[in-house]
């Protein structure tokens, strides 16, 4: 360690830099997880990658682009019960995460014995990929739009819960303990001092956690769960063209959905 | 002007009738999604009693394949996966950190300009919307089934949002102590070294160590289209009805996950 000694007598030490403790952690990990990517030159073929860009951007050999636009048409099906499951999986979703981040909220629940257990429960909620949901949702409930709607709900209430209860935890609390010296009962005072804190808020998430839930539930469909990745699944193997042609317009409309979230989440603050 | 409740309540602004039909299409809108996803009291039995005997075989760990042994090879065992996993989901992050930072720069109107910034974001936003799992089913044809694929797909998806994350920083910096240099005669590397680097280096960092908390749950998924990790023994053993092997690789997810969680989250709030 360098020490200095300065004009006025007292000696300060140079902090010890600690960039290089965390660049060989760093590059430890690098070493030891290398070993895990297996790389097989024999495997690796990349003129194919271009191939199969070109496949899904044009129609198959004796189609026309007419017929490669003309397959968009088939689409509005898929396309229409993946935006019903986001929104219906969305919505069931976020009510049933409104008790929980409340319960789960430190300024509303005070005790520890119920905010730990809570958020100990939303945490190993949250650790569930959407995908894997959607695996089990197929083996409970069977292939379809159904199996969507509860991935996508748990997926939701994970989230909805944790942003929740963070927002309830910030607001001000003033309000509510006037509310209560005035006589007002715990719901009271809640829906009168907490409740329009949080409500716009908690309108913003409902959209964003929306756009998110478009994003995960396109793709669902490729392990069963309805919707516009059932087609993807359908068509991967010998259609390229169609692959090409639904990945076009699932970029589309989360494009679209992306732009409506931003500009009403805009409006809203 | 004489100001009393009466007049001011009339004041008020006339929300409700926005309010209405703003819920009116919401509950229009909730209520077809319903029927569209055939939900019935039917349908809710069968779940009912599928929980009752899948859930009992999910929770009775296979210990074999857990530790990959007896009739599964190591390579087979979950926690082989698990690492291969985290393997992906780590360097993927990393790779993803290295391509975004040119991007970063090509998207931040500090460096670039506004005209130029427009157009980096455009192409981070074409990246971003780009779902990962159609990502790795193009990959994997270039690169085979195997981890390699993973890792290359994580890495180019998540350049779309550490871009856009890195540029925002890149424009929120400080740009006096660099004039500050500039004024003492600083080099570019100089410039760079003691100027940008020390302002921008602890909020990348948690950047990136938020989206290894996000990749390195996707990429227990991308298994699926056979980008390696946990996916491929997932999506098979739930078509096999294997639940008890689906059950063992549902508590490594979580496990891992939560570990990732907590890990990441104790060193972002020691960077901040």
């Amino acid at each position: 360690m360098k020490k200095f000694t300065l004009s006025s007598g007292s000696t300060i030490e140079k902090p010890f830099n600690k960039v290089w403790v965390v660049l060989g952690i760093l590059t430890l990990l690098i070493v030891i997880f290398s070993f895990f990517i297996t790389f097989e030159p024999s495997t690796v073929n990349l003129s194919e990658l271009g191939v199969i860009i070109k496949k899904m951007f044009s129609p198959k050999a004796g189609r026309t682009w007419g017929d490669y636009f003309g397959f968009i048409n088939q689409l509005w099906e898929p396309l229409i019960s993946t935006l019903e499951m986001s929104l219906a999986g969305t919505v069931i979703g976020s009510l049933f995460a409104v008790p929980i981040a409340i319960l789960a909220a430190k300024n509303i629940f005070k005790s520890r014995f119920v905010y730990v257990p809570i958020r100990f429960f939303m945490n190993l909620v949250r650790t569930v990929p959407a995908m894997l949901l959607a695996v089990l949702a197929v083996y409970f409930v069977g292939i379809g739009v159904l199996s969507g709607v509860i991935a996508i709900t748990i997926f939701t209430f994970g989230i909805m819960s944790k942003m929740l209860y963070e927002v309830i935890e910030t607001v001000d609390m003033n309000p509510y303990e006037a509310l209560e010296s005035t006589g007002a009962s715990k719901v009271q005072a809640f829906r009168y001092a907490v409740f329009p804190q949080v409500f716009p808020v908690f309108l913003s998430y409902l959209i964003y956690i929306f756009e998110i839930n478009v994003r995960a539930s396109a793709i669902l469909g490729y392990v069963g769960a309805g919707g516009i990745g059932s087609v993807i699944k359908d068509n991967v193997l010998y259609n390229y063209d169609r692959v090409g042609a639904t990945l076009i317009v699932m970029l589309v409309v989360i494009l679209v959905v992306q732009f409506f979230s931003n500009y009403v989440r805009g409006k809203l603050q | 002007m004489t100001i009393n409740a009466q007049k001011m309540l009339a004041r008020k602004p006339k929300t409700w009738i926005m309010n209405s039909i703003f819920t009116t299409i919401l509950l229009v809108a909730v209520i077809l999604s319903f029927q569209g996803s055939s939900i019935n009291m039917l349908r809710l039995q069968t779940i009912g009693v599928n929980l009752r005997i899948i859930g009992k075989q999910l929770i009775n760990l296979n210990i074999d394949f857990l530790i990959g042994r007896g009739v599964y090879a190591f390579e087979e065992g979950v926690i082989y996966l698990t690492i291969e996993t985290l393997a992906i989901g780590f360097l993927g992050t990393l790779v993803g950190a290295i391509l975004a930072l040119p991007f970063s720069f090509l998207a931040s109107k500090n460096i670039v300009g506004i005209k130029v910034a427009k157009i980096g974001e455009a192409i981070l936003v074409m990246i971003r919307v780009f779902p990962e799992v159609i990502l790795a089913l193009v990959i994997v044809k270039g690169f085979g089934m195997n981890a390699l694929t993973g890792m290359l797909t994580i890495g180019i998806h998540s350049i779309g949002m550490l871009g856009k994350l890195f540029s925002e920083t890149i424009d929120n910096m400080d740009k006096s102590s660099l004039e500050a240099l500039e004024a003492v005669g600083a080099t570019t590397i100089t410039k760079i070294r003691y100027g940008i680097m020390p302002q921008i280096m602890a909020d990348l960092s948690s950047i990136t160590l938020y989206r290894l908390d996000i990749n390195v749950r996707s990429a227990t998924v991308l298994g699926i289209v056979g980008a390696g990790g946990l996916g491929a023994s997932m999506i098979l053993s739930a078509e096999n009805s294997n639940w008890d092997i689906l059950g063992t690789i549902m508590v490594a997810i979580i496990v891992m996950v939560l570990t990732v969680d907590a890990i990441s989250s104790h060193l972002r709030s020691k960077l901040v």
